[in-house]
């Protein structure tokens, strides 16, 4: 691909390896390039961008109570963006997090209204925990077992199976006389509450420990990923599937463990999330979309372990700051687009890691006849 | 008195029917091309909450149909843009036009003090046939009950069908979407037909979300769409990519959302929250009849090329 501006040349092409400071500016110009876009919004809808950008500043990461709050709605992003990461590396596209996330939640609450006090905190805590992966992990073999062995495509039957575990909350909660649910609210359903022994020990203020497992569960992934056969054989796979296969990797059981790896990482998210802040099952602040925009995160940190982490606190900081906003006047629905709007920037600044391009003088002034070829 | 129970039901099932047949079709004709946009619940609202206000505006209900579907392929310019010219993934363009539609639409909403969560479309949908016709037994409130969105859809799938099979422009697309190497050896614009039918699926979207709002429930709300842009999703897979089985599916599904409520008249206790499970839950299991026979495979599966970037240099 090649433009021609004058006596200038334009020429694109594929870059193989990102130089650092490519790597480090083309999100950098994405972010900048969202602000921008977002900022001319504000204005157009009569709103003082300025004002909306520091509150989001101010109100998502300055003070204890700003910074906890961002890294308690980081933390189940980090679990889903994980989750992301392990099936994504190798090109299998697990996009089922969001109901991973939910049965996990749904599996570990129904495990802490059963053990009730009976077995003490820590066993219990650890036991509805297990109880959320374990339960992320099968919902994800709902998928995995038909693509490793009927080859049905992964990518609609996880998307599919997020609406059915949407449907199972809500029919634990809302639709039922369950388990979950607390009897004693007739009218207005909410889910029977765990015991307090069972709350995952907090740190600082509202801050649970989930975090403290999110970054041990990212320094795993990350160790695996790297260090382990199972991740140098996902790699494989991912690269080249008839590769491993020639090379004598069973290629059906990759599928299938990756895919309950990553399944297990969002649903355990989900029994932290019900852990350390929700302490029931709250169809309404279970789906939020977590599993879906850990997808993007995952994206977004270049499917690095490390990288979700940062990434995961910039979005939970737009959320942190929404309330925010809407004490100034500004809808705080502004965060949602503007979420949005950096996305879609920051994928498409990604192009500028894999293109170069180059400008050439061609010879002669303006005008000039071309060289002879 | 249950037959009439019935019927309203099935009625009623082809009007929720319809904004998910319009946004299906139009994925359908985005993924005939190679592309999938997973971003039609984004569309849907951002395109119908600027379609809804068009008509509390003393808009006519086509106009802001009209509008609805342009700002819709608006926002499927940005997919086409990514997918195509910029070659990212298609899931993670799509998932971030879902989020960026839902934020247009919930500021749109909220702007002014939320007053056009206050606001009325001007006009209704009026039923195309006069009473005299709408009476008549049966085909009365199931056929000829409707107003024009309805027939209009019907009038789409036809030429949808008719266009993907019978013409030379369909043959493109197909070709496009199945193997754009060779498309492009005998002369077929990859990038741009993938641009438009990316476009049209958006223009889809924008006209069902309009629909929803200005037509099936005269007022905007966030979340107004409850997921119906993923039923629509669903749909494609649904119909095995074939225009005349997404009609008869859409009315399926359609009917499966209000299922619950005629049910209850009738005495079977069946949770919304359960039947709103079963568009997903059939697909699924399609998906998963289908994989398993190759026969159908090659009949009924997706476009070769969908979610795959085409790249002249590196064929």
């Amino acid at each position: 691909m090649s433009l021609s501006l004058g006596s200038r040349r334009l020429t694109v092409e594929s870059r193989p390896v990102p130089s650092r400071l490519v790597r480090f500016l083309a999100p950098t110009f994405s972010v900048a390039l969202a602000f921008v876009i977002g900022a001319l919004i504000l204005v157009a809808t009569g709103q003082d961008p300025l004002l909306a950008y520091t509150e989001m500043i101010r109100k998502g990461f300055v003070g204890r109570l700003a910074l906890t709050g961002t890294l308690i709605i980081a933390t189940p992003l980090i679990f889903t963006g994980l989750a992301a990461v392990v099936s994504f590396r190798m090109k299998v596209w697990n996009i089922g997090a969001e109901g991973q996330f939910i049965l996990g939640a749904v599996a570990s609450s129904g495990v802490g209204l059963w053990v009730g006090d009976q077995v003490g905190g820590p066993l219990g805590i650890v036991l509805m925990l297990v109880a959320g992966a374990l339960a992320g992990a099968l919902f994800a073999a709902l998928a995995a077992l038909p693509r490793a062995y009927l080859n049905t495509d992964e990518v609609i039957s996880t998307l599919m199976l997020n609406f059915v575990a949407l449907g199972i909350m809500n029919y634990l909660i809302f639709s039922s006389f369950s388990f979950w649910r607390d009897p004693g609210r007739a009218t207005f359903p909410v889910g029977k509450f765990v015991e307090d022994v069972l709350f995952l020990p907090r740190m600082v203020g509202r801050l649970h420990v989930g975090l403290i497992i999110a970054l041990a569960f990212t320094v795993v992934i990350w160790w695996a990923l790297r260090y382990t056969k199972w991740g140098f054989e996902l790699m494989v796979t991912g690269d080249s599937p008839r590769a491993a296969l020639y090379s004598g990797m069973r290629v059906d059981r990759k599928i299938l463990s990756v895919l309950m790896v990553s399944g297990a990482l969002a649903g355990l998210g989900g029994g932290i999330e019900v852990g350390g802040v929700l302490h029931n099952l709250d169809p309404r602040a279970l789906s939020l979309g977590v599993g879906f925009t850990g997808i993007v995160v995952a994206a977004l940190a270049r499917l690095s372990p490390f990288g979700v982490i940062p990434v995961a606190i910039l979005v939970a900081s737009f959320s942190n700051a929404a309330p925010g906003l809407q004490v100034l006047g500004i809808p705080s629905e502004i965060v949602i687009l503007l979420e949005g709007i950096l996305f879609l920037c920051i994928v498409a600044g990604e192009w500028f890691l894999r293109n170069a391009i180059r400008v050439e003088r061609t010879a002669g002034p303006a005008g000039a006849e071309a060289p002879a070829s | 008195m249950n037959e009439s129970v019935l019927l309203l039901s099935l009625a009623s099932a082809v009007v929720i029917g319809t904004p998910i047949l319009l946004a299906g079709l139009g994925e359908m004709m985005t993924e005939h091309s190679g592309v999938m946009n997973l971003g039609i619940e984004g569309m849907l609202l951002g395109g119908g909450v600027v379609g809804f206000w068009m008509s509390t505006q003393q808009a006519s209900l086509p106009l802001a149909m009209a509008v609805g579907a342009l700002v819709g392929a608006l926002f499927a310019l940005i997919h086409a843009y990514l997918a195509v010219t910029l070659r990212v993934n298609q899931i993670v363009s799509g998932l971030a036009l879902v989020v960026t539609g839902t934020g247009f639409a919930s500021f749109v909403g909220s702007l002014n003090d939320s007053s056009l969560i206050y606001a009325r479309p001007v006009s209704k949908f009026e039923p195309v046939f006069g009473e005299a016709f709408r009476d008549l037994p049966v085909v009365g409130p199931l056929v000829l009950g409707h107003d024009w969105v309805v027939y209009m859809s019907w009038v789409l799938v036809a030429v949808a069908a008719f266009w993907l099979f019978r013409t030379r422009a369909g043959l493109a697309l197909r070709a496009v979407g199945e193997d754009p190497a060779t498309a492009d050896t005998v002369g077929i614009p990859v990038g741009l037909t993938r641009y438009v039918y990316t476009m049209i699926g958006g223009a889809g979207a924008g006209m069902g979300g309009t629909y929803l709002m200005a037509g099936i429930f005269s007022t905007y709300q966030h979340g107004i769409s409850a997921g119906l842009g993923w039923i629509a999703f669903a749909l494609v897979i649904f119909a095995g990519w074939r225009p005349w089985r997404a009609l008869v599916a859409a009315y399926v599904f359609g009917a499966l959302r209000n299922l619950g409520f005629s049910l209850q008249i009738l005495g079977v206790d069946i949770p919304p929250d359960v039947l709103n499970v079963f568009p997903f839950f059939l697909t699924i299991v399609a998906l998963m009849v289908i994989s398993a026979r190759p026969a159908a495979a090659r009949r009924f599966s997706a476009p070769s090329a969908l979610t795959v970037p085409y790249a002249r240099e590196s064929r």
